[in-house]
């Protein structure tokens, strides 16, 4: 095999180097200055992203194990992406800890995102295990990184232990799947699944549980508010988007890919799962007082969104999930982004802090309300689309009562939303003086607005482009069967 | 040369937005007024430019242009476009459109001149976007962007008759206008969606074809066409809807000649003509806009005699122009209503120009106040009886020919009775418009004006009492000139006028002649009588002659003139208790139901809502208890779920 830029690893072998390279300057600067370390990380991923343009589909490596469809270059520029704009809004930070450790805190979390990189394109479940793992364990450390003292490691410690159990339930999962099948080749499962053996059944089910914690589905979502709450902000933002979106391609990969008909097995658990989950956390969002925490228990409503469109198993559906993780990638770090602003000028994370903000920063307070609406899913802003397309797949294969169900909780979402907004908008400031935004986290908020508007004016694009992510999925059985 | 007039008309349609957004975005800009002023004139003028090269390569061109993006995805197909759909109507609308707004925001820089600058850069910014909204109008290649356009202009003119909002008067005929024509948009979003239900298409060159072979079903195409022809009712103020033109003379006299002489009005006009073929399959609703047109026109006219009020005079002429057009596309001949469009869009801006320009020198909206201004200001006065002269439809004018074609055209469809009523129309018409040139232009100069003028304030308390009295605007406060004596409005307003008044011209001359284009036009609507035109004119000749007789040379006492007609004239001032039966079903029937059914929302629907919300919140905050904060609890937590799956799946098998 000849070397070219298009061929698979590219991407992973450049963050890599990344990764090497920023250990090596921790360890000879000492302290590390978090400048010098965070552009480099910046420009490192953002050249990564530049890298998986070139990335050719269909490329495979290792006797297939490693595949590059359309489904993984997508999701490589989506966890790559979102990595970028968390480390450009995680450029200001001026904790203490973060200033010494610099080198540490972007070391671990460029090893989360090659983590992510490898699991896209894992087609083998021994490799997707692994880099599932090697995404998970630097998101403990990373939660404990900085922060309130006590609260940081506590709420690292618990994502520890919980994520660990949930890891055993995969690893447990995954025995019986190659127990049936004799195989850790993705493409034996579709086979083994038809065969209706239960052992295979039980495997498969544990598995989904597992992947449920990753992507905080309900009842495993009791992590996601915790860890949010305590990490910092521009890890948060990130840490809500880019790993779940990494649970869903997983469950992508195990569930539907090559499966064919066979799929729609899983259709009544994951509407239930969906169901569950946009109940629990659409209502237990509304008697937050902590504006992440709000975020948090919202962001686990719209995995439940996102449910609703992977339940449909079908194309479309698969497609309008990716369609809404970009959307939710978008509108969800750009209100992370704005909080971190808010709670660092008003050493506040309550809700309450948002009040008056209208009157002191209204750029910035219309930029929340923009977010806002756009996780609320008003026309027309980028969420709007993404709800809509996800209920629309739904639809198609007759589940009008999970649509009634995720629409009216909609109106739910939207109380607690605009609960935030009127804060803004409504009630008087306490204090007068403009909120200061940094300049790099202003461009950060900037970039998000300008993606939830143009989504949101402009939808083709972006579904062209999922649709053509979701087609390898359900092109003919996958090309790695050796 | 195809490419060329989509790309033109781009231009032009997105040149206003351009500077829209430079207005709406770079505030400090805004606010400087005056600069901010010239910028959106100066995108105005370009828009106008490369309107009329577009119209000048399409009137030529064998096809339309259709220039679309795919927009609104779904799986697999688009269920709407945005874009432009170039062809010859569309791009002469364009052309009148571009022009008439690039004038009056050019007369605007005149007129608002003692705006305060931040306001006068909020004009022009909806100047702007109104520009814009109205061509994207002209152009749209499908219903949707038509109605999304429809419903710009609509905020557009909400913006700028409200735009003195800190008049009472103002604000409430702006959120007049609002909900009128609303309740018309409701009917008109209703038939779109219909007609999509019927057709699968929004697009208007698609649904063309499938009118021309015939493969629209005909059933419930009637309560389509209605319901479109329901917005345009109210778009266009049509009986019933006409109540809140008149009333929408409360924002600036320039935006009265933009939005309700020139263009916004005639959108419902357009609608119709745009989609004759469409209502050509339902001939009952033809029957229905004929009949209506044709008592809007006449019920407007009459209201139009008995105004004291210069800019109400021209209002509810608008209005009885409108049931004009609507009449024509009523008997079938859409050009006909079409080319009255045009050539009214003309001379009723250089009218209300004219009339802006009279306001601005006299400092009051009362006939009145004025009198004598020939003498002052000339140029104006000249303009204004062109102006006049075109609506009356006397030859060689401007609204001549449109005229006598829909006249011709309803004759030729055999409908007699609307027939009548425009004939009369027209004697009123010619009656109405020289009662204002005399009672404004000759005749002495009244006292009260002088009084008006010796004060520097800006409401004088002759005025305010008549107001008071009348119920109607009080002065705009654009400008009251302190000098003793009107004079001619500064260049910027002048100049306008006089474009106008040749355009006025130049096209009543070459219709009249049958030069030019109209040549073709004519050739189109050939059915009129050899006795139709003679008595016409005839007809709006006598109006005259009625007008001069009572108000210039008094050989009639206006009293007498009234008395005879006492019972229509008093009904007419109560503007035929219209506003009357609106402001009943709005206070008691409106009101009522409101206070029902509020009754109803407090303690029914509120109740059970305020019971339901509340076991939401109750039940999230019960749900906070499965939050304990122990990871013993998260993991216990997994493993039930783990359990509930493996069951969930046993259940499945």
């Amino acid at each position: 095999m000849t070397f070219d830029i298009g061929m698979p690893m590219i991407p992973e072998a450049a963050l890599f180097g990344l990764m090497v390279l920023v250990l090596l300057i921790g360890l000879i600067q000492r302290p590390a200055s978090p400048a010098l370390i965070g552009w480099l990380t910046f420009i490192g991923f953002a050249g990564t992203f530049g890298l998986t343009f070139f990335a050719r589909e269909g490329a495979t490596l290792f006797s297939g194990s490693f595949a590059n469809d359309s489904l993984a270059i997508f999701s490589k520029k989506l966890f790559v992406a979102s990595a970028a704009l968390s480390v450009l809004g995680s450029l200001t930070l001026r904790q203490g800890s973060f200033q010494r450790r610099a080198a540490e805190y972007h070391f671990v979390l460029i090893a989360s995102v090659l983590g992510m990189l490898v699991l896209a394109s894992a087609r083998e479940l021994i490799l997707l295990f692994v880099s599932f793992e090697l995404m998970s364990i630097p998101l403990y450390v990373l939660t404990g990184f900085v922060k309130r003292q006590d609260a940081a490691p506590e709420a690292a410690l618990k994502f520890f232990l919980v994520g660990t159990a949930s890891s055993a339930v995969i690893v447990y999962g995954i025995s019986f799947i190659i127990g049936v099948t004799g195989s850790t080749d993705l493409a034996a499962i579709p086979t083994a699944l038809v065969s209706n053996d239960p052992m295979m059944l039980l495997g498969m089910t544990l598995l989904l549980a597992g992947l449920g914690f990753k992507i905080a589905a309900f009842p495993f979502h009791m992590w996601a508010p915790d860890t949010y709450e305590a990490a910092s902000t521009p890890f948060v933002a990130w840490l809500a988007v880019a790993p779940k979106a990494a649970g869903f391609i997983a469950i992508i990969r195990l569930y539907v890919e090559g499966v064919g008909a066979a799929t729609l097995v899983w259709m009544p658990v994951v509407a239930a799962v969906a169901g569950m989950t946009i109940i629990t956390g659409n209502l237990m969002a509304i008697p937050q007082h902590n504006i992440k925490r709000l975020l948090a228990y919202s962001g686990i409503a719209h995995i439940g969104y996102m449910l609703v469109g992977l339940a449909a198993l079908s194309a479309n559906g698969i497609a309008m999930v990716l369609f809404y993780l970009v959307a939710y990638l978008f509108g969800n770090m750009g209100a992370f982004f704005v909080v971190e602003a808010v709670a660092r000028s008003e050493n506040s994370e309550e809700i309450d802090a948002f009040k008056g903000l209208a009157q002191r920063s209204p750029l910035l307070a219309l930029a929340m309300l923009v977010f806002l609406l756009s996780l609320g899913g008003i026309p027309f802003v980028a969420g709007f689309w993404a709800k809509l397309y996800v209920f629309l797949a739904a639809i198609d294969r007759g589940m009008y009562g999970l649509v009634f169900l995720g629409a009216v909780l909609t109106v739910v979402a939207l109380y607690y939303y605009l609960l935030v907004a009127r804060r803004m908008y409504i009630e008087a400031p306490v204090r007068t003086e403009r909120v200061q935004v940094p300049t790099l986290l202003g461009v950060v908020i900037f970039i998000c607005i300008l993606g939830v508007v143009g989504m949101g004016a402009w939808p083709r694009p972006w579904v062209d482009a999922t649709q053509h992510a979701a087609a390898s999925v359900f092109a003919a059985p996958s090309a790695s069967t050796k | 040369m195809m490419a060329n007039s989509g790309a033109l008309a781009l231009i032009a349609w997105l040149l206003p937005i351009f500077s829209f957004l430079v207005l709406a975005i770079v505030f400090p800009f805004r606010r400087l007024g005056r600069p901010a002023a010239w910028f959106s004139t100066l995108c105005a003028a370009g828009a106008f430019a490369s309107a009329v090269l577009a119209w000048r390569i399409q009137s030529v061109a064998a096809h339309p242009v259709h220039l679309v993006w795919p927009w609104l995805p779904t799986a697999g197909k688009t269920i709407a476009d945005v874009g432009v759909l170039v062809d010859a109507q569309s791009t002469i609308m364009l052309c009148l459109v571009s022009l008439v707004a690039f004038l009056v925001q050019f007369y605007s820089v005149g007129y608002l001149h003692d705006e305060p600058a931040p306001a006068l850069g909020r004009y022009y910014a909806y100047q702007s976007l109104f520009a814009f909204s109205m061509m994207g109008l002209a152009l749209a290649p499908n219903l949707l962007q038509l109605f999304m356009c429809w419903e710009l202009v609509g905020l557009c003119s909400y913006l700028l008759i409200g735009f003195w909002y800190q008049r009472p008067s103002a604000a409430r005929a702006a959120v007049k206008a609002f909900w009128i024509t609303k309740a018309g948009d409701v009917g008109m979003l209703v038939g779109i969606v219909m007609l999509y239900r019927l057709a699968g298409t929004f697009d208007i060159t698609e649904l063309h074809s499938m009118a021309a072979s015939n493969a629209l079903p005909l059933a419930g195409l009637s309560i389509i066409t209605f319901c479109l022809y329901l917005g345009a009712m109210g778009k266009s103020a049509q009986f019933p809807f006409h109540v809140w033109l008149p009333d929408a003379m409360e924002g600036p006299t320039p935006v009265s000649a933009l939005i309700h002489a020139a263009t916004m009005v005639t959108a419902g006009v357009y609608l119709l003509v745009r989609t004759d073929w469409l209502f050509a399959l339902t001939p009952n609703v033809l029957l229905i806009v004929a009949w209506i047109g044709a008592f809007t026109a006449l019920l407007a006219a009459v209201l139009a005699c008995v105004q004291d009020d210069i800019k109400r005079v021209l209002a509810y002429s608008t209005v009885s122009q409108l049931g004009y057009m609507m009449t024509a596309i009523g008997a079938g001949v859409a050009s006909a209503g079409f080319l009255h469009l045009l050539t009214h869009g003309l001379f009723k801006a250089l009218l209300f120009l004219g009339a802006g320009a009279v306001i601005h020198a006299v400092g009051s909206n009362d006939l009145p106040n004025m009198g004598g201004l020939a003498r002052r200001m000339p140029q104006t006065a000249l303009v204004f009886i062109i102006g006049t002269l075109s609506l009356a439809g006397i030859p060689i004018f401007g609204g001549y020919v449109s005229k006598e074609e829909i006249l011709g055209a309803v004759w030729g469809a055999h409908l007699t009775g609307p027939f009548l009523l425009l004939m009369l129309v027209a004697g009123l018409t010619a009656f109405y418009m020289f009662r204002v040139v005399f009672l404004a232009f000759f005749g002495t100069p009244a006292r009260v004006a002088a009084v008006a003028h010796a004060g520097a304030g800006h409401t004088t308390p002759p005025r305010v009492a008549h107001a008071a009295l009348h119920n109607e605007a009080v002065v705009e406060g654009a400008h009251v000139n302190e000098t003793p004596h009107a004079h001619e409005p500064p260049a910027t307003m002048l100049l306008p006028l006089w474009v106008l008044a040749v355009g006025t011209m130049v096209v009543g001359v070459m219709s009249t002649f049958h030069l030019g284009g109209f040549a073709a036009a004519e050739a189109a609507g050939e059915t009129a009588p050899g006795w139709l035109t003679p008595t016409a004119v005839g007809v709006a000749l006598a109006g005259i002659a009625l007008a001069w007789a009572t108000y210039q040379m008094r050989a009639v006492n206006p009293e007498s003139l009234a008395n005879a007609f006492g019972p229509i004239r008093s009904a007419a001032l109560r503007k035929f208790w219209i506003d009357d039966i609106f402001e009943g079903i709005y206070s008691f029937v409106l009101l009522g139901f409101s206070r029902i059914v509020g009754w109803i929302d407090r303690y029914l629907v509120d109740g059970v809502l305020n019971l339901l919300s509340d076991w939401t919140v109750q039940a999230g905050d019960e749900l906070r208890g499965i939050q304990t904060g122990k990871p013993q609890d998260y993991v216990y937590g997994i493993g039930a779920g783990v359990l509930v799956l493996i069951l969930l799946m046993r259940l499945v098998f």
